[in-house]
């Protein structure tokens, strides 16, 4: 479980990037995020995981043992600790470009295992294996061996996925995370997201509100750092159009209209 | 007045140039009639120049071995000073080491032994060492230390800082993430330094041969000395085909390497 409260980033001049965001989400649900470019989407989801500095707000995390830490209150022991279960996949993929997809890939535990055998040994076949298995998942095996900085946008985007994947979390966020895959890969993205979030909560920040209503089990609208919606995934017309703003309807000339 | 001196700004321009240059030339006490009248001497010198006398190079099995010392100077002052400059540029790096106050001293270090030249530097070193090719090594150290140090620091703080990030989010370790996302992106940039430095260290490794550091800088040096014209001459275009294939080879690896 993940209880975010009060959310709330203010830019020295006065500007409000996060107003007052809350929202709890729980195993089971798989929530998306709406909302029009530069609205605060990826700020929320950083926040959640105490990567921004907060104006105010406190996120609360579920320990295996029914406690819960609020990050921004807990020594940086505890929440690098936490983090390790924490996946999230950043809207700018963020990888190693120098190195392979897989070692990218393995790059996923490194929180988790011991930082001498990480330095001297690296990674054991066994955790090759399983991130080979992660890259499965997202159709990339056969690029395993290529160079990041080789891969397109959309196979770079899967090897961030399979990082995710293989970091086996206890809550995943995924900014954006079918922004640059064709239909058939982001229909197994969704569907793979939509399964996890069985096992724990999943939330996703899309562009896709179609999509986002097919797999979602909820949304959020987020418009100027304020959350504008928060209910289940039913997006009528006139709710797109008031997160969007009407100006964003698609408009066809007279011309062209037949 | 003031109209008139800015419409012909350009004539007093050159006129401010041309007095300077004079002034500079009294006070250096320069003749340049001797460039006339000694001209005889110019052509005496090339005379006793030409031919160059190779076979004092493959007669001599001394002069192949001061080539080999002043490679083995070049190469061993580019690794050790590489090293050491590699320590400093991790410690110099705001976005690799968080203590900024000890980052600064690094950095002024840094600063102040690029600020020496290395023709004082050697004096130093062959009064503490004596003269000859350590001396020379512990010059070319120094030296690299100075201008790799500003490379590596340089390449380190401008390297994406986002895929360390994305590391550290999943609560890697600071050494974790400099072995993982750190170094694989800046192993480029520090061979390609490593050889662009080799390469200028050759050129200072013969030049501080002359100057007590050894290997065949120090044999042109000899040469000079005792006015043994030819052999010197058959000396610098060894110096002279050395430095080219050095530089070449360089190149080319730097090429390679830049290139995938
Ligand atoms: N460090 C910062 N300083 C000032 N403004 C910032 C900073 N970081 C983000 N912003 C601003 O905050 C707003 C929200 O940014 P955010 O990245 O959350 O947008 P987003 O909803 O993810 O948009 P997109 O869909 O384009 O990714 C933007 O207008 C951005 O310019
Ligand atoms: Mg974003």
């Amino acid at each position: 479980m993940i209880k975010a409260v009060h959310l709330t980033k203010q830019l020295p001049n006065g500007k409000l990037l996060l107003n007052d965001i809350s929202f709890e989400v729980s195993k089971g649900e798989f929530l998306g995020i709406l909302g029009p470019s530069g609205a605060g989407k990826t700020l929320t989801l950083k926040s959640l995981i105490g990567l921004l500095d907060l104006t105010n707000g406190e996120v609360w995390i579920e320990e295996s043992n029914n406690e819960h830490i609020n990050i921004f209150n807990t020594k940086a022991k505890v929440l690098k600790k936490l983090r390790t279960k924490i996946a999230l996949i950043f809207q700018g993929y963020h990888l190693v470009q120098r190195a392979t997809a897989l070692d990218n890939v393995l790059m996923g535990r490194l929180g988790s295992i011991s930082t001498f055998r990480s330095l001297i040994f690296g990674f054991n076949e066994v955790e090759k294996k399983a991130a080979m298995s992660s890259l499965e998942k997202v159709n990339m095996q056969h690029l395993a061996q290529a160079k990041v900085a080789s891969l397109s946008g959309g196979e770079k985007q899967r090897v961030a996925i399979a990082r995710a994947l293989f970091q086996e979390p206890n809550l995943l966020l995924a900014d954006e995370p079918i922004s640059s895959l064709d239909p058939k890969n982001a229909k197994i993205i969704m569907g793979i997201l939509k399964e996890l979030s069985t096992l724990f909560p999943v939330i996703g920040v899309f562009h896709q509100p179609e999509l986002c209503a097919k797999y979602c089990s909820r949304i959020i609208a987020i418009k100027d750092g304020k959350k504008v919606y928060d209910g289940p995934p039913v997006l009528e017309e006139s709710l797109l159009e008031f997160i969007y703003g009407e100006e964003l309807a698609i408009v066809i000339p007279e011309k062209y209209a037949n | 007045m003031k109209t008139f001196l800015m419409e012909h700004k350009r004539w007093f321009q050159t006129l401010f140039v041309l007095i300077g240059m004079f002034l500079l030339i009294q006070y250096l006490k320069i003749d340049l009639t001797i460039l006339l009248t000694d001209l005889h001497y110019v052509v005496e010198l090339l005379n006793e120049m030409f031919p160059p006398n190779f076979e004092a190079i493959w007669d001599n099995n001394k002069v192949l071995n001061s080539i080999l010392e002043t490679i083995s100077m070049a190469y061993l002052g580019t690794l050790f000073g590489g090293l050491i400059a590699f320590l400093f540029s991790i410690i110099a790096s705001n976005n690799i080491f968080n203590f900024i106050l000890i980052g600064r001293l690094a950095k002024l270090i840094l600063s102040f032994i690029r600020v020496l030249p290395s023709l004082v530097v050697i004096l130093i070193f062959v009064v503490a060492v004596g003269p000859g090719p350590f001396a020379g090594v512990l010059t070319i150290i120094f030296a690299t230390i100075g201008t790799l140090g500003k490379l590596f620091t340089e390449s380190l703080e401008n390297l994406d800082p986002t895929s360390a990030q994305s590391l550290q989010s999943t609560g890697a370790h600071k050494l974790q993430t400099f072995k993982y996302a750190v170094w694989p992106e800046f192993l480029p940039a520090f061979i390609s330094n490593l050889l662009y430095c080799f390469d200028i260290n050759m050129r200072a490794a013969v030049a501080l041969g002359i100057f007590g550091g050894g290997g065949i800088g120090y044999k042109l040096y000899l040469a000079m000395r005792v006015l043994h014209y030819k052999d010197a001459v058959a000396l610098i275009i060894c110096i002279i085909i050395l430095l080219l294939i050095i530089e070449n080879l360089s190149n080319y690896l730097r090429h390679k390497i830049l290139g995938n």
